[in-house]
């Protein structure tokens, strides 16, 4: 009988701000019919699209097996540009998994309702592009059998990691920003695993949400324990993603070489992390709402906004890039004014102009509202953004190395090998294949918060 | 052979059959649910439990819950991780001066992001850990009998109780609004 009812309108002026970003036909209950639907066996086009991806995959575990037979000489690295597309890759990885954060506890915090519709997908990215970045430190070990050589541990040696060295700071960074960005998506998960553990039939399934529900059950002693810790995975997040990304940037700013020795370059490192991966996001995000017609819960507003997010960070990347020529002109170091004349004219000029248009010229389509409101356009600029963004970390790391302070060693003989190109393409489909799977077997949108949007069911009308 | 580890999986999550004792209401309205915790509160029902697919405020009013205590273990977490981290570092050069690059072996501003890393590492592992030990997970045995539309749209009210005061308690949530009132005996 009450089954039937759906919700009444805000009451007064205070409920406006939860419900306007979700039409006032949906109800709880058709909630969970919309959103746990894409837990189930997956159709056609969603099995055509894995099996390339895992061919693609194969193609970068091939590259991977070339590397680890012959060595890392088969990687194009050619003194002195002895970090190249790996790095590029780990620093762009790295970003990319900074918007899942920032949408997930930033926004949290922040009491921006929007973020509830769209901060589960974010959230996986990031949990995945940490786990992609991971992989390029190791591969670029010239024995990559020994990562844990990395971590502290007592050994017979007595040996320690060097804890002043920003490498090993990295270490520490990444570790913590893997694990914390994965039990925050996993604790979340936890309500609606269970609502989806309750409505699915299938037992092999119903076990795997079990087991990722943790016996939830809804208890307002669980409610009150799961949002007083939510707050501070938030709290403790915050902080963590700004240092994560200083931290990979220091991996530059602290050695002394032309165009990476700058106090600017945790700031700029981190604005450009959000810019990339809210800009992910929004390409993962209007290819799953059109495939599974969740229009009416990821809304043409939702995706205006983010696009917004994308154009404030791109001003700031923008400001970053002429701070850093300005601050070459004026300043006193003549090898930083060579560095960024060469990178604007140089050998690789055009992987810096690429960078220069992707990231700050094209991005000012957004200031048009009604390319913001237009899904094919919005998502044909996020691509050009995160190409852009790519470039962005291969012309910091290869053109410094390529250009530093002795004339004698400039060299511009790096070519990147099919080895890293195919490693760099098995990296994309890394990411998408735990994408897709995470699609098809877990919540992909919180339901959980996306019902408390909604004004609640009230019989007497509130004065 | 799926379909008899299919039936093996059924089992599994079914588990043992739980004997309960109470009553259990079910609501749809909020209103009504909050009005009926009071006053079974007021009747002296403490004890009672309510399951919901979204978290009430009005409802945490009525049953008086104060804030959750994880957070003092998410701040026993994070201090022992600063600690953990300096003094980490500081063993580390200690116990094996090895002079790097010229750089004071006893470095504090480096040490700081390996005493703030640590410090978010930890303090988030206690913060898990105390949400699952304060909030019971992972739960294994249920102490109310579970109804799936708790995760869908309704509000359940478990009351443990007996006898008269079962018939009491339902007569009180019947008055409040209840759709359905389970008795277990």
């Amino acid at each position: 009988m009450a089954e039937e009812l759906t919700y009444e309108p805000a009451a007064g002026p205070e409920d406006v701000g939860e419900t306007e970003h979700v039409p006032a036909t949906i109800t709880q209950k058709s909630l969970n019919d919309d959103l746990l639907k894409l837990i189930g066996p997956p159709g056609k086009w969603w099995w055509t699209i894995f099996l390339i991806d895992l061919a693609i995959l194969a193609v970068g575990g091939i590259a991977v097996r070339n590397q680890i037979v012959h060595g890392i000489g088969v990687a194009g690295h050619t003194r002195p540009v002895m970090w190249a597309s790996y790095v590029a890759n780990f620093v762009f990885w790295v970003g990319i998994a900074h918007c899942g954060t920032l949408v997930s506890a930033i926004l949290f915090l922040f009491r921006s309702h929007f973020r509830r519709a769209v901060y589960r997908v974010a959230e996986a990215m990031t949990v995945f592009g940490v786990m992609t970045a991971g992989l390029f430190p190791i591969l670029h070990l010239g024995r990559p059998w020994f990562p844990y050589w990395l971590f502290p541990y007592p050994s017979q040696r007595q040996i320690w990691p060097n804890f002043r060295s920003p490498l090993e700071w990295d270490v520490f960074a990444v570790t913590t920003y893997l694990t914390v960005s994965s039990i925050f998506f996993f604790v979340g998960i936890i309500p609606d695993a269970a609502a989806a553990r309750d409505r699915q039939k299938n037992p092999f399934m119903r076990l795997i949400l079990t087991l990722f529900s943790f016996g939830w059950n809804g208890s307002n002693t669980q409610w009150k324990h799961f949002y007083g810790a939510y707050l501070y995975f938030a709290a403790l997040a915050t902080p963590l993603v700004l240092s994560v990304h200083s931290v990979v940037s220091w991996d530059f700013a602290m050695a002394n070489v032309p165009g990476w020795h700058s106090t600017i370059f945790a700031p700029y490192f981190v604005a450009g992390a959000i810019f990339s991966g809210v800009a992910l996001v929004i390409n993962l995000l209007i290819p799953i709402r059109s495939a599974f017609k969740l229009q009416h819960i990821v809304t043409t507003d939702h995706i205006e906004k983010l696009s917004k997010l994308v154009l404030l960070t791109s001003t700031i990347v923008t400001y970053s890039y002429l701070v850093e020529f300005f601050l070459a002109w004026y300043g006193p170091n003549k090898f930083e004014r060579d560095l960024f004349w060469w990178r604007a004219t140089g050998h690789f000029a055009w992987a810096f102009w690429i960078m220069f248009t992707c990231n700050s010229i094209i991005p000012l389509l957004l200031w048009f509202k009604k390319v913001r409101r237009s899904m094919p356009v919005v998502f044909v600029l996020m691509l050009f953004v995160n190409v852009g963004m790519w470039f962005e970390r291969f012309v910091i790391i290869i053109t410094s190395l390529a250009h530093p302070f002795d004339p004698s060693t400039w060299d511009i003989n790096y070519r990147m090998s099919w080895t890293e190109g195919a490693i760099l393409a098995g990296s994309f489909a890394w990411f998408f294949m735990y994408f897709l799977l995470f699609v098809r077997l877990l919540p992909a949108f919180s339901v959980a918060e996306i019902k408390e949007t909604l004004t609640p069911p009230m019989r007497r009308k509130r004065a | 052979m799926i379909q008899a580890l299919g039936g093996l999986i059924e089992k599994l999550l079914a588990g043992r059959p739980q004997r309960y004792e109470g009553v259990m209401g079910i609501f749809y309205y909020v209103d009504d649910a909050t009005e009926a915790v009071r006053t079974l509160r007021q009747h002296g029902h403490k004890n009672l439990s309510v399951f919901s697919p979204v978290p009430h405020h009005d409802i945490e009013r009525a049953m008086e819950q104060g804030p959750s205590l994880v957070r003092w273990v998410t701040f026993g977490g994070a201090v022992l991780g600063i600690t953990g981290g300096f003094g980490l570092c500081f063993y580390s050069v200690s116990s094996y001066p090895l002079v790097v690059g010229g750089k004071e072996l006893m470095s504090l501003p480096p040490f700081v992001v390996i005493g703030y890393e640590s410090m978010i590492l930890l303090g988030a592992l206690a913060n898990l850990l105390g949400m699952l030990a304060l909030g019971r997970l992972p739960a294994l045995r249920n102490k109310a009998p579970y109804d799936p539309r708790f995760s869908e749209d309704k509000i359940g009210i478990w009351v443990p109780c007996s006898g008269n005061a079962a018939v009491k308690v339902q007569e009180m949530m019947r008055g409040h609004g209840a759709e359905e009132v389970q008795v277990h005996a």
